[in-house]
């Protein structure tokens, strides 16, 4: 259950003779990503580059990134878990019906090959998109994926990696893990931060309307999320930090246009693989920093009489 | 000994945590400790009595009335007495619960009775999500106890459930019987795609036709004995299980093979 088994995308480029994207179109999101890392770069164990190198992609759709695999397998819409948990049989020898495989897309053939090559290779890596973690069964296609990888330990070296997009996301949960323990949907109002994604994640929070106010920083969510979200923004005092005109802006009470990180103002961002990289500025920005916002929001919040304590609160047992 | 009547004002506009309404609490208590128990609002700490009108005092019978939609923690990790709620409950209802009874005449939210280790949970109307479940990052949901609900459930019902058993009236959503380790689930009304994925041990018996995942393979036709059993123990919750042999059969489906696992689900197959 659970667990990431990963590694950074210079292993990647070094070692892995065996990529499989899951649910991704990295030919035209991420398109750097064939050539400095995963497909054709030579890399130590790999000297021939490409060559070395097979390509698995899964995916409802040939996409532009099929010209680029080797092997193309097109799962039916909503049978990633179905397929994943297949594969999870067959790599320990378990029989399925054939038939029923069929109902996925794919033959069993097919996915004997693929098990056979994942087992036959050297180091293996999955990296998985959207179309995985956003379709019917959310976190238990991931969590599928990533058991397999986990499981597939048993017999060769394998990693999963998830294909994270829309600039620092992966360091907003790198953050938030090494200061509290959890990478997101963390509640703070008892005084320790708890987790339980469903029920303190932003989109839950919106959507069943319990939140009083939000402060919104780095994203959009006013273009991503369900309507009944998006409806609850407009509803509660909204404050938007951006350094352009959004979505989620437009609704918001308060948008304070901020400089833009990594041009005009310098910080620190996590690549997917979770390797920070120093971002220095090109550009000179009239705008703040969205740090120097929250600081400065952080110090005036602070200049406040301390009701909580003076209301005799303090941290209690833990729920 | 008359029980403790607890009536919420108005309906909080965020959740309310209010672990303290719980007879293990309340059972000794004078009445102007009752009112003056910490509930939370959000952040903030209030007394009891600025959400509830209170009557009664040192009883381990709670009633609690009004739309308890935003309530959170009713009745968590009580042993005894019982709990009526009169209108919605919150999430996190009867979690860690001990023993005791739970009635909602009404529906519940997420979590409820989540990692249980006895006692009993009615629910008349629908529940939420993850029912009987185990935390996130927990070993094991439900250890026994029963929970009855008449409704519908939401996603994740029985998740990760040990022992104890789950009568769901109506449907169940996505992954019923998640990676069940024991215990026995019981859906009445059927459940949507993926029911027992990555089950290890437990029952799932179904009186509707199900949906299974490719890797649990078919094994027979039967009537199995200890179904007899079992609805004699369902009888008096007012819960019947179709057993004789001229009404029909169950079809025995073994797996996950993912796992692999040895539980088995049970798809009721009338005449």
């Amino acid at each position: 259950m659970g667990g990431k088994v990963t590694c950074t995308l210079g292993e990647v480029k070094n070692r892995a003779d065996f990529i499989v994207f899951w649910g991704g179109n990295p030919a035209e999101c991420h398109p750097r990503h064939f050539t400095k890392y995963s497909l054709m770069p030579k890399g130590k164990h790999v000297p021939n580059g490409r060559k070395d190198r097979t390509v698995v992609l899964v995916d409802i759709r040939e996409t532009k990134s099929v010209k680029a695999a080797d092997i193309f397998l097109q799962v039916r819409p909503g049978k990633d878990f179905e397929v994943l948990t297949i594969l999870r049989a067959l790599i320990k020898d378990q029989a399925v019906d054939p038939r029923q495989v069929a109902e996925t897309g794919l033959t069993l053939e097919q996915l004997t090959d693929l098990v056979a090559r994942m087992k036959r290779a050297k180091f293996g890596v999955m990296f998985f998109g959207m179309g995985l973690s956003m379709t019917r069964g959310k976190h238990m296609n991931s969590a599928a994926l990533l058991t397999l990888a986990a499981e597939m330990n048993a017999f060769t070296k394998f990693v999963a990696m998830p294909m994270r997009g829309h600039g620092n996301v992966t360091g907003a949960d790198v953050v938030m893990r090494w200061q509290t323990g959890y990478p997101f949907g963390i509640n703070f109002s008892r005084g320790y931060p708890r987790y339980n994604p469903g029920e303190f994640s932003t989109v839950d929070l919106l959507v069943r309307g319990d939140a009083d106010a939000a402060l919104i920083l780095g994203a959009d969510p006013g273009a991503t999320m369900p309507q009944p979200a998006i409806d609850h923004l407009a509803r509660i005092p909204t404050i938007v930090l951006d350094p352009k005109v959004t979505h989620t802006s437009r609704l918001a009470r308060v948008h304070i246009t901020t400089a833009v990180t990594g041009i005009s103002a310098p910080g620190t961002g996590y690549r997917m693989d979770e390797v920070p990289i120093p971002l220095r500025p090109a550009l000179k920005s009239p705008y703040p920093t969205d740090e120097e916002v929250i600081r400065r929001i952080h110090e005036a919040v602070c200049a406040k009489p301390d009701w909580i304590h003076a209301n005799g609160q303090y941290t209690t047992n833990q729920v | 000994m008359s029980a403790i009547v607890l009536r919420l004002k108005d309906r909080p506009a965020v959740p309310l945590e209010a672990e303290v309404i719980s007879p293990d609490l309340l059972a000794e208590m004078p009445h102007a400790d009752i009112r003056a128990q910490a509930v939370y609002l959000g952040k903030r700490r209030l007394r009891l009595d600025d959400l509830f009108e209170v009557e009664g005092e040192r009883s381990d019978q709670v009633e609690v009335h009004g739309d308890l939609g935003q309530v959170k923690w009713l009745g968590r990790g009580m042993s005894r007495g019982s709990l009526v709620v009169h209108g919605n409950a919150g999430m996190h209802l009867g979690a860690y619960m001990r023993g005791g009874r739970i009635e909602v005449h009404g529906s519940a939210g997420d979590w409820l009775g989540a990692e249980m280790k006895n006692g009993q949970i009615r629910v008349q109307g629908d529940a939420g999500g993850q029912v009987g479940a185990a935390y996130r990052g927990s070993l094991s949901g439900m250890r026994d106890g029963t929970i009855l609900i008449g409704g519908s459930a939401g996603l994740e019902v029985g998740m990760r459930m040990r022992r104890g058993t789950i009568v769901i009236g109506g449907r169940a959503r996505d992954f019923a019987g998640l990676q069940m380790k024991g215990g026995t689930l019981v859906l009445l009304g059927g459940a949507e795609i993926r029911a027992g994925a990555w089950m290890v041990r437990g029952t799932i018996i179904s009186l509707q036709p199900l949906t299974l995942l490719p890797t649990f393979t078919y094994a027979c036709r039967y009537n199995p004995d200890f179904l007899r059993l079992y609805s004699r123990f369902l009888a008096p919750l007012g819960i019947e299980l179709p057993v004789a042999a001229q009404q029909g059969s169950y079809a025995l489906y073994s797996g996950d093979a993912s796992v692999p696992g040895k539980g088995e689900i049970l798809v009721w197959q009338p005449v």
